[in-house]
């Protein structure tokens, strides 16, 4: 008999905890606490103690998968390449899009998209990352010259004061959480915005229940204030941005006044004042936290330029306790992004419209055909082009993703999935998504796999192999690898092990550069990692923002805009959607751990008492909820601790399926979708 | 021929066993492992570093070689795998070195059938105390200035927490001094009056090695028949030598030890009474509580804690689903569990939210211990568990026996 545990860290949330998985014969049993992590410390949520329990599923995909007649019957791998070898020969690079997938470790990412634009020569890759931080990385990127959090989370005990705004941390990230609360326990203050009040809301000091889509008011507000009282950091500003007078022109008006902004709001004028006061007092000692509330609006990119403009003003950047802190939602969204899955850049986040960077990336895969000069379709633009055009659009390679229960307008993501000519998706579970496509793959889930993996501080980890993929499923980047040798291009794709596709990566990614396997034992190392022996950098922007051409952050004016559907009188309540601590997404992992399921098994619809009453409504009443896209019916959870006019759902359930009601418009610049405003109404279901 | 309660001086004759102080624990399990007393060993090595303790399952003997040495960032409990991985020792021999919380942890989970006692072999191991792996690293690297990846050891002498370099050098601290900053070892082991182990078989360390032998010798007290047996055993086949110990040394290690639980005591007090008493002491409670997020580590790392269907899973008491969990959560552990708390910590040093789960529960057993003059849990097998279950059937348990 064997024993052994195997370090490793979470595939779930961006926090990017470790924890041991036990290892009985050759299988793994259990999950255990590994305290060496600076991150979590041994310590886990819900998730990182039971999330292990669908690893030996039987429901797991062993053999590839062949549509034969239109059913899905099993296959080998010499059959599935060929098919899949053949059929994607058959398009022209434009007709082709790749979804690369942010809850892969790094090789994969890589892999992925250098087998889109070196095999398959298209320019369409992008990944979920799209979904949810894509306007931190746009916005970010727009002010300080780099998209990722610019603070570590350690970091964040350090700070005096807590601005939480679109972060339900203690259910999303709620090891990154702790140390909000550490803070706190040194005497803190916490402030959170939200519409809900969520159980990160209760340990707030100011809970500011503002309404969805009303941020940028919100925050311009703010500045309006900080700028009238002469607390701006006038050094700071000076020396390091341009565009301060554009911005305080616009911030400055009067429709930014604390009186229309508690109208607008929602929100009493003496709570903006108290916000005011302790972002005041705890000047230069203050921290912003901020998720998918602040992300998922059509003025998303906007709503994380101004809390970076906030945190500039008040010269809170670049140092500790303080920063733009993004809790990246996906275990490797960072690193997904950091690997070049997007349709804009390359590896590094080198522009593919920039010749410079698509001949170098040209140079070091020797090839002369990539892509580049264009854009690529992001993935709401793949799906409407599938749904609306599928004459220009055939062919789709989709990894680890399940877009008919995670993107919005779910019957409009069902007629894209019929429409697509051929589809290959490569997933560890036969999904809501798999039936519709020609061939499925079975890849490995992260306890299957030697790789790394990025969290949200930036912190490159290790994945570590605990067990062999059940019966004839393969590493994600080794299937790749097939698929490109059955396609003629096998010297590209020449790794043997992941640590070859990690120093194949980090030559040309100049963040990872100086980053090996072995200097990640321990600790992990934070980018920027330029040289081997470089410590790796926990705080960003300490002297200049590197990445802007003159090393100053850009200021700009930015005004609020109402989100893209607003309520009226057909459509009266607002809804906003999101998780919960028990499940991930599309729940095709944690909907099969007992643990968790028992817990949160379905869906429901947090109302407020007094709509309740209103509408007729007793708690646990199934409604019929329906917006402009479709309907879902839903049991109600009546209560106080959602704001009056606004109903919440969780979106993890194919059973009562939020997204039947979301909204596809999107924001602009980073085509993320507004997941976290649309307007509802309420039926009671007949009797 | 030794008896229980015998003491000596031990070491090695094993050349290749770089041990702590003699090596005799290592060599004891080798011997026991090698001459099938015992299928396997459960102990504790270093992982990555020796910041990272981690549990070794250990069949073949040449890899205890790599587990000798203490490891004070070693505060994983160890009985609990016992019955979980390996069927509760049900059908399979297992030699396990133990500190006061590990043994006291076996007897327990014994008493609930959970462990087959006749199956174990226990080593016990003096200990002073543990430190958490992240507390180590940011006091090394703060109070001593000293970056703690060039630390090669560490080790706990004469009240300091001494670390030593890769280059011989070494620096101390008082222990005292680091727990009045707020660092040093967990909360619950300057708590802790079990010291040296003598639920175990055979209890070893280095405390009361005087004289000649200091540093190279183990200090064996032999604690059970069972002790007696392999110990004598080892000696002769020659595997360890031993002498007597040296009077001043028994002074020594009597007075470590009385020390060392005089201060637990005094922390005990100091620790309680900042809590509070009364209400006043459950509103300090409910306020911790309220960052719960129903990871259930405490309950799956409690060495008290092993109903098959914890109740806290019954929707009549815990609304599924809600963070946090309503209070009757807490309270069904307190119910559960203080009666029986052997203060082991893992229900603190493992909450993702910094609830101090074990200073409450700590602090309600040494009432409930006063109020019902029972015996400390994890000393006598021959008491029965106090503790109080619906679930009779599967747990096995009795209700409290009031005097």
């Amino acid at each position: 008999m064997e024993i052994k545990y195997v370090t490793t860290t979470c595939p779930y949330c961006g926090t990017g905890c470790s924890f041991n998985l036990v290892v009985k014969d050759g299988k793994i049993i259990d999950a255990q606490p590994s305290q060496r992590s600076p991150v979590n410390e041994g310590k886990l949520c819900p998730k990182g103690v039971y999330g292990f329990e669908f690893i030996n599923s039987p429901d797991r995909l062993t053999t590839p998968l062949i549509k034969k007649d239109g059913k899905q019957v099993p296959a080998t791998w010499d059959e599935a390449l060929a098919v899949i070898a053949e059929n994607f020969g058959k398009y022209k690079p434009e007709e082709i899009a790749v979804i690369s997938s942010a809850r892969c470790c790094n090789e994969d990412n890589y892999a992925m998209q250098k087998f889109a634009r070196v095999v398959l020569k298209t320019p369409n890759v992008d990944h979920c990352a799209r979904l949810c931080h894509a306007p931190t990385v746009a916005g970010l990127n727009m002010v300080f010259g780099s998209g990722a959090s610019t603070n570590s989370f350690m970091d964040l005990a350090n700070c005096s004061l807590a601005f939480i705004i679109g972060s339900n941390n203690f259910e999303a990230h709620p090891l990154a959480a702790r140390r909000i609360m550490q803070a706190k326990k040194k005497g803190a203050k916490v402030i959170v915005c939200d519409p809900r009040l969520t159980p990160t809301a209760k340990q707030a000091d100011l809970h500011i229940q503002h309404y969805p889509g009303t941020d940028i008011q919100l925050l311009n507000c703010l500045m309006k204030n900080i700028i009238e009282n002469d607390w701006v950091d006038h050094e700071f500003v000076d020396n390091r941005t341009n565009g301060y007078e554009e911005l305080k022109a616009c911030v400055t008006q009067d429709k930014y006044s604390l009186e229309n902004t508690s109208k607008v709001c929602g929100v009493p004028v003496e709570k903006l004042q108290l916000a005011l006061q302790w972002l005041r007092e705890n000047q230069h000692k203050t921290a912003f936290v901020h998720c998918l509330g602040i992300t998922q609006h059509t003025v998303g990119v906007d709503n994380v330029r101004s809390i970076a403009f906030i945190q500039t003003l008040l010269g809170n950047i670049g140092k500790p306790g303080c920063g733009v802190n993004a809790l990246r939602g996906q275990n490797n969204v960072q690193g997904s992004c950091d690997m070049g899955a997007l349709p804009n850049v390359y590896a590094g986040y080198l522009s593919v419209t920039n010749p410079e960077a698509a001949k170098k990336v040209a140079d070091y895969w020797g090839v002369t055909d990539l892509p580049s000069g264009k854009l690529g379709l992001h993935i709401p633009e793949m799906l409407e082009t599938f749904e609306h055009e599928p004459e220009k659009l055939k062919c789709l390679y989709l990894l680890g993703e399940n877009p008919v229960m995670s993107d919005p307008n779910s019957k409009g993501v069902e007629k894209a999935m019929e429409n697509i000519e051929f589809f290959v998706v490569q997933d560890i579970f036969e999904t809501e998504t798999t039936k519709y496509a020609d061939v499925v793959l079975p890849g490995s889930c992260y306890a299957e796999e030697d790789g790394t993996q990025t969290n949200a501080e930036r912190r490159v980890q290790r994945f570590r192999k605990a067990q062999d993929a059940p019966g004839e499923a393969k590493l994600d980047w080794e299937i790749m690898k097939m698929i490109a040798a059955k396609m003629g291009y096998a010297d590209k794709f020449a790794w043997e092990t992941s640590e070859d596709v990690f120093n194949e990566m980090r030559k040309i990614t100049p963040q990872y550069a100086g980053i090996t396997y072995a200097k990640l034992e321990g600790d992990g190392i934070q980018w920027p990692c330029p040289t081997e022996d470089h410590p790796g950098t926990p705080i960003l922007h300490i002297t200049s923002f590197a990445g802007m051409p003159d090393g100053k952050a850009k200021l700009q004016a930015i005004e609020h805009r109402a989100p893209a559907e607003v309520i009226d009188e057909e459509y009266p309540f607002w809804l906003t959607t999101g998780a919960t601590i028990w499940h991930w997404p599309s729940g095709s992992m944690t909907r099969r751990c007992a643990q968790l399921d028992r817990d949160c098994p379905t869906a429901w619809l947090e109302m407020n008492k007094k709509d309740a009453e209103k509408l007729g409504i007793a708690d646990g009443e199934k409604v019929l909820l329906s917006s402009r896209r479709g309907e879902v019916a839903v049991a109600a959870r009546v209560m106080d601790d959602i704001k009056e006019g606004v109903f919440f759902m969780p979106f993890h359930f194919i059973e009562a399926r939020a997204n039947l009601v979301t909204n596809t418009a999107y924001d602009p610049v980073s085509r993320t979708p507004e997941y976290k405003v649309c307007a509802v109404k309420v039926t009671k279901q007949e009797a | 021929m030794s008896a229980k309660g015998d003491m000596c001086y031990a070491w090695t004759k094993d050349a290749g066993i770089k041990g702590e102080c003699g090596g005799a624990v290592t060599s004891l399990l080798k011997y026991a492992l090698q001459n099938h007393i015992v299928d396997a060993v459960l102990t504790v090595k270093k992982g990555v570093d020796i910041y990272d303790p981690q549990p070794a399952f250990i069949t073949d003997p040449k890899e205890l070689d790599a587990c000798a040495g203490s490891l004070h960032c070693g505060t994983l409990l160890l009985p609990k795998l016992i019955m979980k991985y390996l069927d509760g020792a049900k059908d399979m021999k297992i030699a396990v070195t133990v500190k006061g919380c590990d043994a006291k942890a076996m007897y327990e989970l014994a008493k609930r059938g959970k462990i087959n006692m006749d199956n174990i072999f226990m080593i016990g191991l003096n200990c002073g105390g543990s430190v958490t792996p992240f507390t180590a690293r940011t006091m090394i690297l703060e109070k001593y200035g000293i970056n703690p990846d060039d630390v090669v050891k560490e080790e706990i002498d004469k009240g300091q927490f001494i670390v030593m370099l890769k280059d011989g050098t070494h620096k101390g601290i008082s222990i005292d001094e680091l727990e009045e900053e707020g660092v040093g070892r967990r909360l619950n082991c300057q708590r802790c009056e079990t010291k040296i182990p003598r639920q175990a078989d055979i209890a070893c360390g280095n405390w009361g090695v005087f004289g000649e032998k200091a540093g190279k010798a183990t200090f064996v007290e032999i604690c059970s028949e069972k002790g007696v047996k392999v110990f004598d055993g080892a000696v002769k086949a020659g595997i360890i030598d031993t002498c007597a110990p040296e009077a001043k040394g028994l002074e020594i290690r009597g007075k470590i030890e009385n020390v060392m639980v005089k201060m637990g005591k005094k922390n005990q007090k100091k620790q309680f009474d900042a809590l509070g008493y009364g209400a006043k002491r459950l509103e300090f409670m409910q306020k911790e509580s309220s960052r719960c997020i129903k990871c259930y580590s405490c309950i799956e790392a409690c060495p008290i804690c092993s109903c098959k269907d914890c109740i806290t899973k019954d929707p009549n008491f815990v609304i599924p689903g809600r963070i946090p969990p309503n209070f009757m959560f807490h309270m069904i552990r307190y119910a559960h569990v203080a009666p029986s708390c052997i203060n082991c910590g893992q229900c603190q040093e493992l909450c993702p939210m910094d609830i101090p789960n074990a200073l409450f529960m700590h602090a309600m057993q040494t009432e409930i211990q006063e109020l019902i003059g029972a015996q400390k849990p994890g000393y006598d097998m021959t008491q029965s568990p106090l503790a109080y279950s619906e679930d009779k059937k599967d747990s096995g348990f009795v209700f409290i026996k009031m005097p």
